[in-house]
């Protein structure tokens, strides 16, 4: 695994610098008045970028969509960590029907058992059998306990029952029956209480676990990632469908040039998405630590880290495709066939992980789509909640997606500086190539 | 005059079809210049070309003897056919976001705006967003747009399409103030006796090829006499069909416009006229423009 590790980490510093190589040798074989223009880096900052990207941030931002989306977000994930707490802090009462008599002890034991399960017990005693079932099903008590050897119940319980009252029955008879054993193995009353009262070992862990709290975090972080990379790059996809359907882009092309205006039109958006994310983030944050829940506590700044690094990683790679397939449409309903193909990878890396969160299984589908860079941001978050990713693995993830990245990146721009001024009809990627 | 902006030989092909055919034109600073042409003549994409938005097989735009670039074109202004504004976004913001996309600084951008929109009437109106607006005042806000970082060259396709006679004025005070201050301003359209009120110069392309090109009042003077005569009691014009030498051009409200041969005697028309009645017109006449332009397309 070592020598793997270092292998990648050699190769990738060996085609990074032999690409640097690459460009400088083929721009010094150009002739000097043919060569492109570079800007200086200061210029993206404050230039064109910098002014398209102020416009799309302000446009999304002071837009209603904007405003009811992040309220429905955080909606959906205030109810996700209120619900739970709520439901915890409700404290079921069970009546226990008693017929005959019931050791002290095994009383005390019922009640701190049913308290274990979030439930208080008392105790209700019968003369007969038939005054406890006849209680029972007018529903007055749980279950009945007869002379201490027979528990009645109105129905019985299927074996994947996790109920309160099912695990409190199923405990109250192992328990009595361990009871009549002890009575039937002939044991002094010393004996019988020493083996009535035996308590598990302690079981001492290496590392302090906090596994279905991580769990539960990268599940809300890849619903967010789905949900945020979804609306975002359908924006995208819209905004330059709707500048190229107004004639606006003509206006800001006779300006600006493309890969600026692209630019800057991807940056502004991802801004905003940004911005909603933290939101999101610091109100999970701060309304878990307020009302107790232990939904996000424990997820240190690593998995909320992770998370939203990947949903930058993951617009930085669908947005040039989306923007792409918007160039290519000129009207509303174009936009749903272009992006359909595009959504699939997202869909599938989404369900995948989505699925594998939730069963607590990191499967091996899962690990492959964690260095698949159309899946990646889906399931590297998970893979990482689940502690199963060493430093070198997330890495070469990383260094996988932003290869594609910029791979996407080129031919997207090319896509749009081709098809953004042609009108008419919807255009087709051969009709691109051939422009 | 000095030849701003030179044309030369663009050729242009979209696959089989030829959008621009060696077309060469050039035109001066100062003046009004109307780019005319049929429809698919080229003049969009020849707009096109100049404003760097479509790629050329062949030739050059120059500005001033230089090839245009990009920084020559942020001090161009262009206004495309049909709206090119953003529907939802507020007005004064847009043409703040425009002028600063033109190089101007927020200070600027900002004063040119309150000018802009309190000289088009649309001051109190800076808030709202431009779908709000009606078709006129959205042509004045694109023309506002195209006009308020102070272009060296102005191009504008169809500015006036679609305005009423208040819009029209409006918008073409603004050409003509723009041209007194040094600025080239080109436009098509349609309306050819409008061009003809607004324009110093004019250029007239036909399948990406010149046809004409040249001053207005030459253009009007050259060419055959015009002869208008209108004859009491008739109002067909039926008189002049069979005068050697006389072509009727058209008939409007009884009035007859001829189109007289080099050696045609005006004397030998009225004496027709006279004999098919009483003669209460009889007049020579420039060129309009729709003439020159059907001729010089025929």
């Amino acid at each position: 695994m070592r020598t793997a590790r270092y292998v990648i980490i050699v190769a990738v510093i060996l085609v990074v610098t032999g690409l640097r190589l690459w460009r400088r040798r083929r721009r010094r074989r150009t002739p000097k008045s043919e060569r492109p223009i570079r800007l200086p880096r200061r210029e993206w900052a404050t230039g064109d970028v910098a002014l398209v990207m102020g416009r799309e941030l302000r446009e999304r931002i002071r837009g209603r969509f904007y405003l009811v989306g992040t309220v429905i977000i955080l909606i959906v994930v205030g109810a996700a960590i209120v619900i739970p707490v709520v439901r915890s802090s409700k404290t079921a009462s069970e009546t226990v029907g008693v017929v005959g008599t019931l050791p002290a002890a095994t009383r005390t034991w019922l009640v701190a058992a049913a308290h274990d399960d979030g439930a208080t017990a008392r105790f209700v005693t019968f003369p007969t059998k038939a005054r406890a079932t006849a209680s029972l099903r007018t529903g007055h008590i749980a279950f009945a306990i007869v002379h201490g050897g027979e528990i009645v119940v109105e129905d019985s319980f299927s074996p994947t029952d996790n109920s309160t009252i099912a695990q409190l029955v199923r405990a109250v008879a192992t328990r009595l029956g361990d009871q009549r054993a002890l009575a039937a193995a002939g044991l002094s009353t010393q004996q019988a209480s020493i083996l009535g009262h035996a308590q598990p070992l302690t079981v001492y862990a290496l590392h302090h676990g906090t596994t279905k709290r991580i769990y539960a975090t990268s599940l809300i972080g890849v619903i967010l990632i789905f949900i945020m990379l979804s609306q975002y790059n359908t924006w995208l996809l819209v905004g330059v469908m709707e500048e190229k359907a107004s004639r606006v882009v003509e206006v800001l092309l006779a300006a600006v040039r493309p890969v600026k205006l692209l630019s800057g039109k991807v940056l502004g958006i991802g801004l905003a998405a940004m911005l909603q994310a933290s939101v999101v983030v610091t109100f999970a944050l701060v309304l878990s630590q307020a009302i107790g829940s232990n939904l996000l506590r424990g997820a240190g700044p690593q998995e909320i880290f992770v998370t939203l690094g990947w949903l930058v990683l993951g617009y930085s790679l669908y947005c040039w495709l989306y923007a792409a397939a918007g160039s290519m449409a000129e009207r509303q309903d174009q936009v749903q066939s272009l992006a359909l193909p595009l959504s699939l990878p997202m869909i599938v890396g989404y369900v995948v992980s989505l699925t594998a969160a939730s069963a607590a299984t990191p499967s091996l589908v899962l690990r492959i789509f964690a260095y698949v860079p159309f899946t990646a941001p889906f399931a590297m978050p998970v893979l990482v909640g689940f502690g199963v990713v060493t430093w070198w693995q997330f890495a070469t993830s990383v260094v996988l997606t932003l290869a594609c990245t910029l791979a996407v990146a080129r031919v997207a721009t090319g896509i749009y500086r081709r098809a953004i001024l042609r009108t008419g009809s919807r255009v087709r990627l051969r009709d691109v190539n051939t422009s | 005059m000095a030849r701003e902006l030179q044309v030369e030989a663009l050729t242009r092909r979209y696959g089989m079809l030829t959008a621009l055919d060696d077309l060469s034109f050039s035109a001066n600073a100062g003046e009004v210049i109307g780019f005319l042409g049929p429809n698919g003549a080229g003049k969009t994409t020849t707009m096109r070309v100049v404003f760097g938005l479509t790629s050329l097989e062949s030739g050059l735009v120059r500005w001033r003897g230089n090839p245009v670039g990009a920084p020559e074109r942020r001090r161009f202004g262009y206004m495309p056919e049909e709206r090119g504004l953003y529907p939802g976004m507020r007005i004064g913001d847009q043409l703040v976001y425009m002028g600063r996309l033109h190089g101007m600084s927020r200070f600027d951008a900002h004063r040119a705006t309150r000018k802009w929109l309190e000289r088009l009437g649309l001051v109190d109106r800076m808030g709202d967003k431009v779908e709000a607006l009606s078709h006129g005042n959205q042509q004045r806000v694109q023309l506002a747009a195209a006009v308020m970082h102070e272009p060296e060259l102005l191009f504008l396709d169809e500015p006036l399409a679609g305005l009423d006679p208040t819009g029209i004025d409006d918008i073409s005070e603004i050409l003509i103030e723009r041209a007194r201050a040094g600025c080239c301003v080109i436009f098509s359209s349609h309306q050819l006796d409008q061009v003809e009120d607004l324009c110093e110069s004019v250029i007239i392309i036909d399948h990406g090829r010149l046809v004409v090109a040249g001053h207005v009042d030459d253009l009007a003077t050259s060419g055959a006499r015009r002869l208008v005569v209108r004859v009491e009691a008739d109002r067909s014009g039926d008189w002049a069909r069979d005068v050697k030498g006389v072509t009727v051009s058209e008939v409007t409200g009884g009035a007859v416009r001829l189109i007289l041969d080099e050696e045609t005697d005006t004397d030998d028309v009225l004496q027709a006229a006279r004999r098919a009645g009483r003669v209460t017109e009889f007049v020579m006449r420039r060129r309009r423009m729709s003439e020159v332009f059907r001729e010089a397309l025929q």
